[in-house]
């Protein structure tokens, strides 16, 4: 019997629900207008690996055990399952509350009896985890949350919950009398207490009504509290992780520039200048943050003293969303909208900030609510870029360079074949099975350039059958599309998927991990449906075929770092860690971050070319970490990366004899496989040039 | 009535491209660029519709028109300066214009004339392919209207031009009468970044073409008849280095050698 079975007791039971949910649901129907009017997003392909997924990471907490934040670890599972399992309890309250035959102890068997020792080990145990939060919260404190008296009043809820619970139960058993003490052994436990007390039966019932009433109240008063709480993720996080962006992180979505152009009304944007111009997703991950700064204390920006902070981006983005989001109040009123609809989200996130980030995605790996930080930073930059043409210097000359001279090294003395100058490397003419996408690094970029030639020769070695583009090779358009230009990059990228196609290409196997990111993930947004394999990829399985046999001894230490676009976006860990292995007395050294959780060298996201005017330099921090290895070699697999470190290595390290050297994975094993003819470099040409008359 | 300004720019070839990339034609007196150097707006040229624009921009109010001289390509440089946000281009195209700097300063004040009502003339120092310098001021003189060179700022004031021209340290302040003919100079900052808005605006507007008929010109006032400068001979020049190296156990007795072998040689 529940204390709302009877008169008075229902008119308290019915108030409450019937107050607490009205308020409830209309903070959800207001809260849920932005969302109405909000773009769509893609968020129910793929739908068996999202139930999967959706398993694993909600269900299962899986992005909770790092050993980084194993603290976290232990205590939010155990809140976040006994949440689930005290669900049931809750709504058996619900149901018994509002008859006693609905109850779910009269289910047959009394199956719900050998479920009790579940709930009250949980109610035990969420206690635990909220004692370790609460000392996380106030001896701990550590620096990447927000720490206010919001996390205070959940974490003093959800504890008040348990307890009312507890008590509920205890006096509930006293007053029945029945012998199911041993299934709810803590509530059993505390009865005893009353037990030895004496009390009357009347008394037990009013201690009962009371905790009873105490918990209802407490549990719809936190549901009420939640959605004007920044632990609004207990609602929103289920749909965040099960809508989820399916596609790799590196992957960034087409906008549809032709038929935006058609409808473009006044104001349409191309970018995310509003918050009301993002899809619903994004506006979800504003509402799903939880502010605890897993994201920021692992972004290379930050961490070096930059503007952007990813936690402040979804923090703006969910105070923008709020100006912007009728109240119960303005409803009432009849206004649609408090204040926020004019402001510009330039000015909340920050024009630094937006420019800062080097799309290495760290922040989205870390974040354990799946939060899609990169893509909501980039549409900001789109807006800026193509709706207001406001850009720093350097990142607008390089879209003036790309545009103009369609490749993003400004000053080269390369053409895009130099390179081959002395080596045997055919053009790609559809009988080949490889196309070498040489990029415009590879080819046009000083230091990238015997690279390409090492990488031609190990082919060659082996006998794969592969061709070049030449001169035809266009720029793949990762530049342009990461530093907002996605107009440019859509023209870019047709272009390329036109030559390959005409050309009969098929697969695809490059030495750029951001070519090959943008050519193996987003070409299929434009039709263009081709196998890209990294050239760490196919060298590996080179290796393992035999076809490539190491034999001069390399007898130094070697540490790997791990591209962001390789590892972490595109999960390739193994494959050149296994080239370096099979470098004959070649010792490997690891950074402490490294393969998923390494740490950008700062030229990802058009970095490459704009300059960093804030803070450290991030690839003085990345060199360090490897420098402190001892290694004398640091090995790398994109263009960029080691050009960070050869710029790094000299700025850290004066002495010359003592400099670490920076090497790319294919120029190791080139040297180790020994039979590389000696080929002189390409060379620019020579002389003082003689402009041409038009 | 609002201002009306006129820019001039010329396309040319990418002058960034490697040196690699161009070859002399001594016989045809032409440089020859490699397909891949692309065709793109003299830098200088981008900044005088940028100075245009930022007088626009003070003035709340001004029409802007960009002449360009050239082949059929030339088109891109006038639709590129319509996305930074001009609002007229014409492009002169006539194989009877292939002439010299005097004859394309001919061409291009006809077209002036033709358009008619301006007040302002802005070019840039001098085109990244010659590096001549003299359109400009050819331009002025035949239009008869002052001219102010090597422009840092810009600004129009009442009916006279306000020109902050740079010297070799610091710069003078110059004010003259309109119409007025101003040429650009780097100093001037860099040229906006279209928006993609103008960008798509520009690619639908129209350019007129005029070629020599329209401006009452034929080859013999604009063609290889016309031209003023003859080319003698174009040619890459041939430098011989000999390198030698004076050595030495001390920088004193290194130095002092030098100097002998330097004085041996008459240089010094
Ligand atoms: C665009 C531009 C404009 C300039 N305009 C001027 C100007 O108007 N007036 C002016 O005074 N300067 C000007 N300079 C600077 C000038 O060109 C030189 O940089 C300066 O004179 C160098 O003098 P230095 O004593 O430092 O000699 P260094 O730079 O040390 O060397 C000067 C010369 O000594 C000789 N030399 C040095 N070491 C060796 C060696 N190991 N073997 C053989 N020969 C050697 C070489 O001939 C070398 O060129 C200009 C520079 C630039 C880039
Ligand atoms: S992608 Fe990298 S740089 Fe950008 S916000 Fe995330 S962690 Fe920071
Ligand atoms: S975005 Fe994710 S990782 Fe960053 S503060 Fe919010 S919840 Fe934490």
């Amino acid at each position: 019997m529940a204390p709302s079975n009877e008169l008075p007791g229902n008119i308290f039971f019915y108030l409450i629900i019937v107050g607490f949910s009205a308020f409830f649901l209309l903070t959800i129907a207001a809260r849920l207008l932005p969302f109405l009017k909000a773009k769509g997003a893609p968020c129910l392909d793929q739908l068996p690996q999202r139930v999967g997924d959706f398993m694993l990471v909600m269900i299962g907490q899986s992005k909770f055990f790092r050993r980084k934040y194993w603290y976290s670890g232990i205590l939010h599972p155990l809140i976040f399952w006994g949440f689930l399992v005290l669900l049931i309890r809750s709504l058996n309250m619900l149901f018994s509350g509002v008859a006693d035959p609905l109850s779910l102890e009269h289910l047959p068997g009394g199956i719900f009896d050998f479920y009790k020792p579940v709930m009250d080990l949980f109610n035990v145990l969420v206690m635990v985890g909220i004692a370790m939060g609460a000392y996380e919260r106030f001896f701990v404190k550590p620096p990447r949350m927000t720490l206010n008296l919001d996390a205070w009043r959940i974490l003093g809820l959800i504890f008040f919950l348990m307890v009312t619970d507890i008590l509920a139960n205890s006096f509930e058993l006293n007053l029945e009398g029945e012998s199911k003490e041993a299934f709810s052994f803590v509530a059993y436990g505390v009865s005893n207490i009353w037990s030895g007390m004496n009390l009357s039966h009347d008394a037990t019932g009013m201690l009962h009504a009371t905790f009873w009433y105490a918990h209802l109240i407490i549990l719809f008063g936190f549901l009420c509290y939640l959605p004007y709480s920044k632990h609004s993720h207990v609602l929103t996080v289920a749909f965040n992780v099960f809508f989820r962006n399916r596609e790799r992180s590196g992957v960034l979505r087409p906008i549809n520039i032709e038929a935006m152009m058609e409808n473009a009304e006044e104001g349409a944007t191309f970018g995310v200048g509003k918050v009301t111009d993002f899809n619903w997703k994004a506006l979800l991950d504003f509402m799903t943050c939880t502010e605890c700064g897993r994201c920021q204390s692992n972004c290379p920006a930050y961490l070096t003293d930059k503007e952007l902070s990813p936690k402040e981006i979804e923090h703006h983005g969910r105070m923008t969303l709020l100006s912007t989001t009728p109240t119960i109040a303005s409803l009432m009123k009849g206004k649609p909208s408090p204040n926020g609809d004019h402001l510009n989200l330039v000015e909340t996130m920050g024009f630094e900030s937006i420019w800062d980030c080097v799309t290495c995605g760290s922040c989205m790996y870390w974040c354990p609510v799946c939060i899609e930080h990169v893509p909501e930073i980039i549409d900001v930059r789109r807006y800026l870029v193509m709706d207001e043409a406001r850009m720093p210097e350097t990142a607008q000359a390089t879209l003036m360079q790309i545009e103009q001279r369609g490749h993003p090294w400004r000053g080269t003395q390369f053409g895009r074949s130099d390179w081959m100058q002395g080596l045997d490397v055919p053009l790609f003419d559809g009988s080949q099975e490889y196309l070498l996408w040489v990029g415009c690094s590879g080819s046009l970029s000083e230091r990238n350039v015997p690279i390409t030639q090492a990488l031609a020769r190990l082919l060659l070695q082996a006998g794969v059958s592969f061709g070049v583009l030449g001169e035809e090779e266009p720029c793949c358009g990762d530049p342009a599309r990461r530093l907002g230009n996605e107009y440019l990059f859509q023209m870019q990228a047709q272009q390329a998927i036109e030559i390959m196609k005409s050309k009969g290409v098929k697969k695809i196997v490059t030495a750029c991990p951001h070519g090959y990111n943008t050519m193996r993930n987003e070409y299929p947004q434009f039709d263009g449906k081709f196998e890209v394999m990294h050239h760490t990829e196919l060298l590996d399985q080179l290796l393992r075929e035999g076809k490539l046999q190491p034999k001069v001894g390399l007898a130094e230490t070697i540490v790997y770092h791990d591209s962001c676009y390789l590892a972490r976006h595109n999960e390739i860990e193994s494959a050149p860690r296994r080239i370096l292995e099979s470098l004959p007395q070649a010792k490997i050294a690891e950074m402490e971050r490294s393969r998923k959780t390494t740490f950008c060298c700062g030229a990802g996201g058009g970095h490459m070319w704009v300059e960093e005017s804030r803070g450290r330099h991030i690839n003085h921090a990345r060199t360090e970490e490897a420098m402190a290895t001892g290694a004398q070699i640091v090995a790398t697999a994109c263009p960029f990366c080691i050009q960070m470190f050869e710029d790094g290595i000299p700025a850290l390290e004066p002495d010359e004899e003592k400099r670490m050297r920076a090497m790319d994975v294919a120029e190791l094993l080139d040297a180790a496989i020994g039979t590389a003819p000696t080929v002189k470099p390409a060379t620019a040409g020579e002389g003082e040039g003689v402009p041409a008359s038009t | 009535m609002p201002l009306h300004i006129i820019a001039c720019v010329k396309q040319v070839p990418d002058p960034e491209a490697p040196a690699s990339a161009f070859r002399v034609d001594e016989a045809a007196k032409k440089v020859v660029a490699a397909a891949g150097v692309t065709p793109v707006i003299s830098q200088f040229d981008a900044l005088a519709v940028e100075a245009a624009l930022r007088i626009k921009d003070a003035a709340g109010d001004a029409k802007i028109t960009v002449i360009s001289l050239g082949p059929e390509t030339a088109r891109d440089v006038v639709k590129h300066s319509l996305a930074m946000g001009a609002d007229e281009g014409v492009l002169l195209t006539d194989s009877a214009f292939d002439g010299d700097s005097y004859t394309t300063a001919l061409a291009l004040s006809k077209a002036i004339e033709k358009i008619g009502d301006y007040n302002l003339v802005l070019c840039g120092r001098q085109a990244t392919d010659w590096d001549a310098g003299v359109v400009g001021y050819g331009i002025a003189e035949m239009l008869g209207i002052p001219s102010v060179s090597l422009a840092k700022s810009v600004t129009v004031q009442g009916d006279k031009v306000v020109v902050e021209r740079v010297l070799m340290e610091g710069y003078d302040t110059i004010e003259a009468p309109l119409p007025a003919l101003v040429t650009v100079s780097n100093e001037l900052g860099e040229p906006r970044y279209p928006k993609l808005q103008q960008i798509m605006m520009a690619a639908r507007k129209q350019v007129t073409i005029w070629g020599a008929g329209d401006l009452g010109l034929d080859a013999s006032k604009v063609g290889a008849g016309a031209v003023r400068l003859n080319l003698e001979r174009l040619f890459q020049p041939v430098s011989e280095v000999e390198c030698e190296i004076v050595e030495g156990e001390t920088p004193d007795e290194i130095a002092t050698k030098l100097a002998q072998r330097l004085r041996e040689q008459k240089i010094i």
